[in-house]
């Protein structure tokens, strides 16, 4: 198997599932976390995402086909997605401002429907997101919740908001934007704008934030 | 004739007064300080900080002036005075602001103001040659992974509510001792290794400690050691601390990890990050102990690249305290 991305938390290998080109997500134990409490994340977050997956796609959102799920060996098989990170896309040299609109837009509006069926992603940067054309499906539910706080929804907004201005900053606002527009187009006006408004709100919450 | 830079530089945020003299080719030459500290049981309370800060102040400046054998008068020497602006407690900020003020008033010397947190981001990098790190700057006022990019420090992942250096101190001072706590909870810790499960709160890239510390307390108040609680505690919030850290690498790819701020001074948690930089082929370098908590240091370090780079105040009456200042607000042309 080849070894696709080490990330914080899993190993992620490419390999092969009864034919499928598959994922195989596995939660390695991390030697700076005592054993005891390492294991018990490890599954519980196993569980846990293989579950939200599930109930990602009864909400309309694309997320990759489930084929194995071991919560001893904290390990989940699942369908291989082709295309590229959202991450990757948005450092395109050349990337027309068409693209990021649409872009932005069809994001906005799968992170809608997730928090529209009470899944909190909990982990929206750039690199889980997979975008193949026009299609855009969402990866790596690991630190996702189920909730329907609006506080829980525009922290969900605040990391991409933080993600953005972080590693792409040029493109930043013209994303958000129209991420905002796909959000709105599933949810509606009145509850994106409250959605932003609580996010204004965490972001002064902040350490030292300027009230303003 | 005039060879290199010097700045004098002036720290009071919390409860350390300190000014330091930092020179562009020997970086620092001297970094006097004294500390205020609370009574058993209690943390900082700002007004008796300032009053500590007041009565120490002159002899501080004093030292870090005259340590080194200048000739003349040290000040005359000094390019620059930098202070830290802020972000800090009101009271002990004005103090630092009034010593800077009053020293530029006197000397005709500008006036820089310095970001706090970018002054221990900044000192740690020249303390420990670190270019452009991933840095996880953890005090008593910052619990914060950072980047440097487009112009300014960017917060990939922070504390939605307590800070590190806060929820040890608060554990700490539950059990009767003064803040800072930090070295006191790090000895008891080793004397356990029984694990008291406490909540583990991340959320994305960000961390949350106010669960931790109310799990803690109650765990105290049911009987549970004060070592094992420590140890628990250690154990959870490290691990927290580490893995927004990692996730932080991870998506940075970052090749160096500077791990700066007062709880830089831990040993367990320096020993979990180096064991987790290490599965991603990163170093870890943390700010010496000496230079760990607030000093003068980094006010005079950061100050001098910034007058390096042009800033400085136009008159003394702009020298003003922001007790509220976010490091990703402020513009690093130094590093442009």
């Amino acid at each position: 198997m080849k070894l696709l991305y080490r990330g914080a938390e899993a190993d992620v290998f490419k390999g092969d599932w009864c034919g499928h080109p598959s994922v195989y997500k596995v939660r390695n134990p991390l030697p700076y976390r005592l054993p005891e409490l390492d294991r018990l994340i490890r599954s519980q977050r196993t569980v846990h995402e293989a579950q939200i997956i599930h109930l990602c796609k009864v909400a309309g959102v694309s997320a990759p086909h489930l084929f194995h799920l071991s919560p001893s060996e904290a390990l989940i098989v699942m369908e291989y997605l082709e295309g590229r990170r959202l991450k990757v896309e948005l450092l395109e040299t050349g990337l027309t401002k068409g693209r990021v609109e649409a872009l932005g837009e069809r994001f906005g509006a799968s992170v809608a429907k997730l928090h529209e069926a009470g899944i909190m992603h909990g982990d929206l940067t750039t690199s889980n997101v997979i975008v193949d054309g026009d299609s855009l499906s969402l990866i790596d539910f690991g630190l996702a919740i189920r909730s329907h706080r609006l506080e829980d929804q525009a922290v969900d907004l605040r990391l991409i908001k933080e993600t953005l201005t972080g590693a792409h900053n040029s493109v930043s606002k013209r994303f958000m934007q129209s991420l905002l527009a796909g959000y709105s187009s599933v949810l509606g006006q009145s509850r994106t704008e409250a959605a932003t408004k609580k996010l204004a709100e965490i972001e002064r919450r902040g350490r030292y934030a300027r009230v303003e | 004739m005039r060879t290199q830079l010097k700045v004098l530089g002036i720290e009071s945020t919390a409860h350390t007064f300190s000014a330091s003299l930092v020179s562009e080719k020997e970086g620092v030459l001297t970094n006097a300080k004294d500390v205020y500290v609370p009574p058993e049981g209690s943390g900082i309370h700002p007004a008796e900080a300032a009053e500590h800060h007041l009565e120490v102040a002159v002899r501080v400046v004093r030292e870090a002036l005259t340590r080194q054998t200048l000739r003349g008068s040290a000040i005359d020497e000094v390019d620059a005075i930098a202070y830290a602006m802020g972000p800090g407690l009101g009271p002990c900020l004005r103090v630092g602001a009034v010593t800077a003020r009053t020293l530029a008033l006197a000397t005709g010397k500008p006036l820089v103001p310095v970001n706090h947190a970018v002054g221990h981001i900044e000192l740690g990098c020249l303390l420990t040659g670190a270019k452009t790190p991933l840095v996880l700057l953890i005090s008593g006022g910052h619990t914060m992974v950072v980047a440097h990019s487009t112009g300014v420090w960017r917060v990939l992942g922070e504390t939605l509510d307590l800070t590190l250096g806060q929820l040890l101190d608060q554990i700490g001072r539950f059990a009767g001792f003064a803040s800072p706590c930090g070295r006191r909870i790090e000895e008891a810790a080793a004397k356990s290794s029984r694990y008291l499960k406490l909540p583990y709160t991340v959320k994305g890239n960000d961390v949350s400690f106010s669960g931790v510390l109310t799990a803690a307390k109650k765990l105290m108040d049911g009987g549970a050691s004060f070592e094992d609680v420590c140890f628990s505690l250690q154990e959870t919030a490290f691990a927290i601390t580490t893995e927004v850290t990692e996730r932080a690498l991870a998506f940075t790819g970052a090749r160096e990890l500077l791990v700066v701020g007062g709880v830089a001074a831990n040993r367990r948690l320096s020993e979990m990050l180096t064991t987790m930089a290490d599965r991603h082929g990163a170093s870890v370098k943390v700010v010496p102990l000496q230079f760990s908590g607030d000093c003068g240091a980094q006010i005079a370090w950061t100050g001098l690249l910034a007058f390096k780079a042009g800033e400085s105040l136009r008159s003394v009456s702009e020298s003003v305290v922001r007790q509220s200042w976010r490091l990703d607000t402020v513009p690093t042309p130094w590093r442009d």
